[in-house]
Formats: structure tokens, C-alpha cells, sequence
């Protein structure tokens, strides 16, 4: 019986309404039992019983929260495995605080069908560190043409359908998809983006995009296939989930269609949060600035801020999309899009909006676990008695600089490489195991 | 080129003076700098200078990525500079010692024949070994990335490069990798600040100063470097700047730059001291900016009747006007550039720059 006592830390569990200082004894995977914590006192001393054996982690200080869940992630396996794996992309999950993570199915081939689902499912259990649920495509091939055997997907764990990287364009299979996955309860993730619009485009289209003599990406190619999604799902009243929201005017749009109850939820980014477009003159044109949706202007990142506090938006994701070094390290055009972020996700939210006060400690907990977990229908998000051991243990006060030398992923395409962020995950518990620690010190 | 000898003798100041982060601002300091500050301090010297302006004798830049950033006293010097070298141009020996020993790569990765025989003209008449490297698309169908070739370019071990090329910020990546002095001959949309230098120095000689000149800039304004190195160029130096195209082919947020925009091409033209017609470039017709040539013509050729309204004194025709559009049907092949009646038009003073 394996079992692990995480002590003394302050537990924050939103779903059970709980911000104390509690120890914790994980018992077979799952918590076994929350006690006050009594400081000073070892395991043996303690009054109630612990197992023979039991693990201790000291906590003391550090925030304990139900394990964080990335439900934006390219793990690139099968087919692009030079720059991402299972194995490598849960490890970068497990070192940036991720205990789940969900992956998106525009591998090669495309995750369109049974046999893709349950080869990144059975990858994920020989050599994932943290929990893979893969998402399944909506249509066959990514194509946007014939819906995908969703049914096949869903039975075999795919937990949501998205065709991400490429937005579902054709309005009437849209509403086919919505429709059709009521069947299996999840949700449909739409990457939104009007690519007649944004064709040829590069970073966001507004003053710095003219200044640099980029071609860009309008915030209006985002708002237009957000309001068009809306529609529809208004008319199949199915589950849309708009994915990396990036726009003042998309958070509107959302904000409006969940005032008139449509059952639509969204995420958005870190560095939506923490960066705009002026990033890339400042970084002389670097690739590891662009992504797709680009850096947006001033105005739609306070936007942003301001949906995680009113409560429009839903989760953080990282849209961690790892590319290899020769692939970015080319003209600013020509380079792919994205950056990873599984490693930068927690200390970069913890930096820059709770300990600046933006959001509570709470808040926080809901954006990177209780709702995603929520989202998806995992039956994570909270550590209750019984519920799946998945922790993230984080150091509010632990001070370092980010260096993509030292990231698990396989790859360094991070804008922010020498950023000093405060507040970073230490240790991170999946199913009772402890699958990534900061200090070495800190079991015994 | 004077631009490149003023870059040469620059290395030494600029160490301190790099107001963008990047390890490249180090990187020419420690070259070998005697001969070419020798040769520079004879140039000024022999600069007739009737301004009483601060003057510089080096760039704060180690390489010449663009007119944005560059300060009115560097844009000066460059000028100046170049004052002095117009003549080496009119002897029956036309060759200076200034550049001897130093190797320049001109590397066009996109189509060019004006700036890259200026460019090599400028090379030779300064004593320079130039090499023109370039590679096109072979090396791209080949799979060569930029990084590769920057690294074979390196291993010549270049004093600059000259570098023309399709994406923007093409030239800051070289800076990065590269430890030669970068020289921008045109980046995507972006930049073509030897372009704007030569604009301003043909238009210091025919007005006699920038400052307080209204130059129109009309045509393709989207997809022009030229334009945006002469916004750069020309704010900086005191000038106002008006932009017309339609709204089709106008980037957003323009007017953030300092400069009037319009629509209406009578609008630009009143009272402009200068009028540059920049060239509507073919490729541009098929992203659906303009319905035909005719109509762009029609709506923004700059017409003898337009340039006598204006009563500018001096028109000017973007050079490479033989751009545009649609197809050579005849009777509307003069849509393709500004009616040659209308540069005469423009009175005596009208002229042209190559």
C-alpha cells in the first residue's frame, strides 16, 4: 500500500470551498484523508493513523492545490517526434506543475480515429508522466470536410474534438459536429480564425505590424468565426469551447452568449496575458514571438486580464507548440507558429497576476484545474476525500530565472528565456507519485 | 556608398550606443578600425559644411538595418559624406582608397538591378573586394535556410554584407548571427534605407534642405520599404509627409507614424514640394487591392492635369516604374507609371532620381 503524507502546506481546493492549513495523506492513489495540520511533528507523531512506510513531503509554505490541467497541448507524437514526444512533452508538463494535460490532435497523421487515439493512450501509460487525455479531430484529416468517427475516439478516451491549428470553417459541419457530440457529452474545441482574413498574415495587424512592414493578422479574422461559432451553437445549443482567445472583441462576444446562458466556455494564454505585439519590435523581429493567434495590441490584452477576474474566462491553456530550434530560428515569415509553455505557464500567472493581486489564490486554482477538469469532464480538479491524488505544489515566494537550457521539452522556442518570475510549481504529485520535484531536500 | 564607409568607422563608438538589446551591438568593436577612421577624418575634413548643426563623426549603429532609430545628426553625416564622394564620380580615375582591403558580400536573396549596380559601383569606386553572392531560390529549393547561408557567408569572413532580401527583419537575423556590419538593401516591407538616404540626398540638392518640405508619398503604400524608410528619414529631418493610396492598399494605424493620410490624390498634392510615386508592384493586383489598371490610373495616375493643378515644382517618378499592373492592352500601358508628360509639367524643376 503506497501511500504519501503532504505536509503542512496551505491547502487550496475551490471545489470543496477550502483554503487552510492542512496535511494530507494520499492513500493508493487517491486522498485518503485532510487533517489540521500540526506543525513541527513528524509522521509518526502524528494523532491519526499513517500507513507504515508513508512518504513526507514537507509542504510548509507552499500552496497545495488540485493538479493543474493543460488542456491545450501539442505533444506531436505520432509523426513529429523531433520536436515533441509523449514521453518529453509529460515531462515538461510534470516540471511545469501539470498533472493532466490534453493533447491536440493535428499529429501526423492526424488524430482522426480509433487507431491514432489509443496509440498516443497507450504511449501516454508506458511513458507519460502525467495524465494524457487526447482530443480527437472533428473532421476526418483535419479537413473540415466529413466528421471524424467520434464515437470511435470518445470510446477509446478522446475527451473533447477540435480540428486546432485549423479552425472549423464550414459553417454546416460545425453544426453537425455540435450536434453530433451531444451523443458522448464533450465538447467541441474550435480554433477561431476567418483565414480568408488572416491569410499571409504574421503577427497582429495594427500599428506595429505597419511600423515593421509585417503582413497582419486582423483582430477581426478572430471575432468573426468567434461570432459565427456563437450563432451556431445558439442553434444546436451544443458545447463550444473557443479556444486561445485573444481579442477584446471575442471576450465580448463570449461574455454576451454566456450572459444569454449558451453553453460556451473559453480559454485563453499566458502570453496573450503577459505579452502584446510590440514584443516583436522589441525582440528585432525574433519567431519566438509569433503564434497563431499573434500578440495582440495593449488594449485587447487588458481585455484579457480583465476577463480572468470578472470570470469570462474559463481556464488558462499554454497552446504549448513545440517547434524545432532550425525551424523558428528562420526569417520571421517563413518561421511556423507558436511557442511552448508548459514550463513558463505557473510561474508566468503566479508573477504577474496573483502575487500582483489581479487574481485570488482561488481564482487561480479554478483557471488552472478546477474548470478545465471541469471542461473536459475529468474527474480531477479537487482534493477531496477520495478524489485522484493529482497535486501541484506550488512555492509562492521561490524567485528564478527562466532558461530554456533546462526545459524537458524537447524543445526552446520560449520568448521568455532570462524572464525572473517569482512563484513556481515544486513539486507535482500524480496519482500519489511524485513525478517532478524542485528541492531535493524536500522528502525524506 | 558613403553609408558603408561611415559604418566602417563606426565599430568604436558603438559598443556603448545600441539602444536595442542583442549581443551583435559587441560584436564590431573589436575590429580593426585605424585605416578607415584615417580615411574618414580626411573626408570630413574636406566636406564643405555650411551648417551649423552638431556634428558627428561616426554612426552610433554598427550596422545600417533601417532609418527608424537613426538620429537627424547621423542622417546628416551620411549625407554630408555622400556630398564629398559625388564627385569622385565626375574623374577620369573614378577610384578612392577608402574601402581597401575591406571585403563586401552583396547578397540578394530577391530580384534587383538598380540597387545591386549601385551597390557594386559604390563597392568598386571605394576599393572595396566585393562579392556577389546570390544563391535565389535554388538554395531554397535545396533547403538552405537563412541560418545556413549566414553561416557560409560568415566563414568568408566579410567586413559587411549587403543584404536584399523578401521577409522582413531579414537583416536583423543576419545582425544576430553574422559579425559582419549589416547593410539593409531592402527587407520585405519593411525597409530600404539606402533607398530613403539616396531619396533625401536628391532632394537636398535640387531644394537645398528637408526641413519643412511637404513630400507626397503616393501609391502602393502597403507593401512599400521605400515608403517607410522615407517616413523614418524625413520626420526625423523635420519634413511633413502626406501618404495616399486608396484605403485598399494603406496599412493600418499609418498616420501613428507622424504622417497625413489621404484618399485623395489632389489632397496629397496641394502644395507638395516633392511628390514620390511609388510603383504598384504586379504581384499586388492579385490580392484584389484595385480592379484594374485603368481604374488606378484613373484615380491616382499622376496625370499632367494633376500635376499642373498642384503646381508642385518638382515631380518625381519612383524609379523601376515600369511596375503594375493588369495586362499590356494598348491604350492603357500608361497606366503603369506617371505620364512622362506629367514630369515635365512639374516645370524645370522636375527631376528624376536613380
Amino acid at each position: 500500500m503506497a501511500s504519501l503524507l503532504i505536509k503542512g502546506g496551505r491547502v487550496i481546493d475551490p471545489a470543496t470551498g477550502t483554503d487552510a492549513l492542512l496535511d494530507l495523506l494520499v492513500v493508493d492513489g487517491r486522498i485518503a484523508e485532510r487533517r489540521p495540520a500540526r506543525p513541527g511533528k513528524g509522521a509518526s507523531g502524528e494523532r491519526g493513523v499513517v500507513p507504515a512506510g508513508t512518504k513526507v513531503l514537507e509542504a510548509a509554505g507552499h500552496w497545495v492545490c488540485p493538479g493543474f490541467v493543460d488542456m491545450h497541448v501539442h505533444l506531436r507524437e505520432p509523426g513529429q517526434e523531433h520536436k515533441e514526444s509523449v514521453e518529453t512533452g509529460t515531462r515538461a508538463a510534470a516540471a511545469g506543475g501539470f498533472t493532466s494535460i490534453a493533447c491536440m490532435p493535428n499529429t501526423e497523421p492526424w488524430n482522426d480515429g480509433l487507431s491514432v487515439t489509443e496509440y498516443i493512450v497507450a504511449e501516454a501509460r508506458r511513458k507519460g508522466a502525467v495524465n494524457v487525455f487526447p482530443i480527437g479531430c472533428v473532421s476526418k484529416g483535419g479537413r473540415g470536410e466529413e466528421l471524424a468517427e467520434i464515437g470511435d475516439m470518445a470510446r477509446s478516451g478522446a475527451v473533447a474534438v477540435s480540428d486546432d491549428g485549423q479552425p472549423v470553417a464550414n459553417t454546416y459541419l460545425l453544426r453537425m459536429a455540435m450536434e453530433y457530440t451531444k451523443i458522448f457529452g464533450i465538447p467541441l474545441i474550435d480554433h477561431c480564425e476567418d483565414r480568408d482574413l488572416s491569410a499571409g498574415g504574421a503577427m497582429h495587424e495594427g500599428y506595429v505590424s505597419t511600423m515593421l512592414g509585417l503582413q497582419g493578422i486582423p483582430a477581426a479574422a478572430e471575432e468573426v468565426a468567434v461570432a459565427a461559432d456563437l450563432a451556431v451553437a445558439q442553434l444546436t445549443q451544443g458545447r463550444l469551447h473557443v479556444a486561445h482567445l485573444s481579442t477584446r472583441g471575442s471576450l465580448e462576444k463570449v461574455r454576451q452568449a454566456k450572459r444569454e446562458g449558451l453553453r460556451v466556455t473559453c480559454e485563453v494564454t499566458p502570453h496573450h496575458l503577459v505579452l502584446t505585439d510590440q514584443a516583436v519590435a522589441d525582440s528585432d523581429f525574433d519567431p519566438n514571438t509569433k503564434m497563431n493567434p499573434p500578440l495582440r495590441g495593449e488594449q485587447d490584452r487588458q481585455a484579457l486580464i480583465e476577463g480572468l477576474r470578472d470570470g469570462t474566462i474559463d481556464a488558462v491553456a499554454s497552446d504549448h507548440a513545440p517547434h524545432h530550434t532550425d525551424e523558428k530560428l528562420q526569417e520571421f515569415d517563413e518561421a511556423p507558429f507558436g511557442i511552448i509553455g508548459l514550463e513558463t505557464s505557473v510561474p508566468l500567472i503566479m508573477d504577474r497576476f496573483v502575487r500582483q493581486g489581479v487574481i485570488t489564490p482561488a481564482r487561480f486554482v479554478e483557471l488552472m484545474s478546477v474548470n478545465p477538469a471541469r471542461i473536459l469532464g475529468l474527474r480531477k480538479g479537487t482534493l477531496a476525500v477520495g478524489a485522484d491524488a493529482d497535486v501541484t505544489i506550488i512555492d509562492p515566494e521561490l524567485e528564478r530565472k527562466v532558461d530554456v537550457a533546462q526545459f524537458r521539452s524537447k524543445s526552446r522556442n520560449s520568448p521568455f528565456h532570462g524572464w525572473t518570475l517569482r512563484g513556481w510549481p515544486v513539486a507535482t504529485v500524480v496519482a500519489g507519485q511524485l513525478v517532478h520535484e524542485q528541492r531535493a531536500a524536500a522528502t525524506r | 556608398m558613403l553609408v558603408d564607409t561611415k559604418l566602417q568607422t563606426s565599430g568604436r563608438k558603438t559598443a556603448t550606443a545600441g539602444a536595442r538589446p542583442s549581443a551583435r551591438r559587441s560584436t564590431a568593436a573589436r575590429r580593426p578600425e585605424g585605416a578607415a577612421d584615417a580615411q574618414s577624418a580626411r573626408v570630413e575634413a574636406a566636406t564643405p559644411e555650411p551648417k551649423t548643426e552638431k556634428r558627428l563623426i561616426a554612426l552610433k549603429q554598427n550596422h545600417l538595418l533601417g532609418m527608424q532609430g537613426l538620429v537627424a545628426e547621423e542622417i546628416t553625416l551620411i549625407l554630408d559624406t555622400a556630398r564629398s564622394f559625388a564627385e569622385v564620380s565626375t574623374r577620369s580615375i573614378k577610384k578612392v582608397p577608402t574601402l581597401r582591403g575591406r571585403t563586401i558580400v552583396n547578397f540578394f536573396m530577391e530580384p534587383s538591378t538598380r540597387t545591386r549596380s549601385s551597390f557594386e559601383i559604390a563597392e568598386k569606386r571605394l576599393s572595396a573586394d566585393a562579392l556577389n553572392f546570390s544563391p535565389g531560390a535554388s538554395s531554397v529549393v535545396k533547403g538552405e535556410s537563412l541560418l545556413d547561408t549566414a553561416r557560409n557567408l560568415e566563414a568568408m569572413a566579410p567586413d559587411m554584407i549587403v543584404i536584399r532580401h523578401k521577409s522582413s527583419g531579414a537583416p536583423h537575423f543576419l545582425a544576430r548571427h553574422c559579425r559582419a556590419h549589416i547593410i539593409n538593401a531592402g527587407d520585405g516591407w519593411h525597409e530600404h534605407p539606402t533607398q530613403a538616404l539616396l531619396d533625401a540626398f536628391t532632394i537636398r540638392e535640387k531644394k537645398g534642405k528637408l526641413k519643412g518640405l511637404r513630400v507626397a508619398i503616393i501609391g502602393d503604400l502597403m507593401h512599400s520599404r521605400v515608403l517607410r524608410s522615407n517616413i523614418f528619414l524625413l520626420k526625423t529631418m523635420g519634413a511633413d509627409v502626406v501618404a495616399c493610396a486608396p484605403p485598399t492598399l494603406t496599412p493600418v494605424e499609418l498616420s501613428r507614424l507622424g504622417v497625413q493620410v489621404t484618399w485623395r490624390i489632389d489632397e496629397a498634392l496641394e502644395g507638395a514640394d516633392v511628390v514620390m510615386m511609388l510603383r504598384i508592384q504586379r504581384e499586388r493586383q492579385k490580392s484584389g487591392a484595385f480592379p484594374s489598371a485603368r481604374e488606378y490610373y484613373n484615380l491616382y495616375g499622376l496625370t499632367v492635369e494633376r500635376a499642373r493643378r498642384a503646381r508642385t515644382d518638382a515631380d518625381r517618378q519612383r524609379r523601376g516604374g515600369w511596375a503594375v499592373l493588369g495586362h499590356s492592352r494598348s491604350g492603357h500601358q500608361r497606366g503603369r507609371r506617371p505620364d512622362g508628360r506629367a514630369l515635365s509639367a512639374g516645370g524645370r524643376n522636375a527631376w528624376r532620381a536613380c
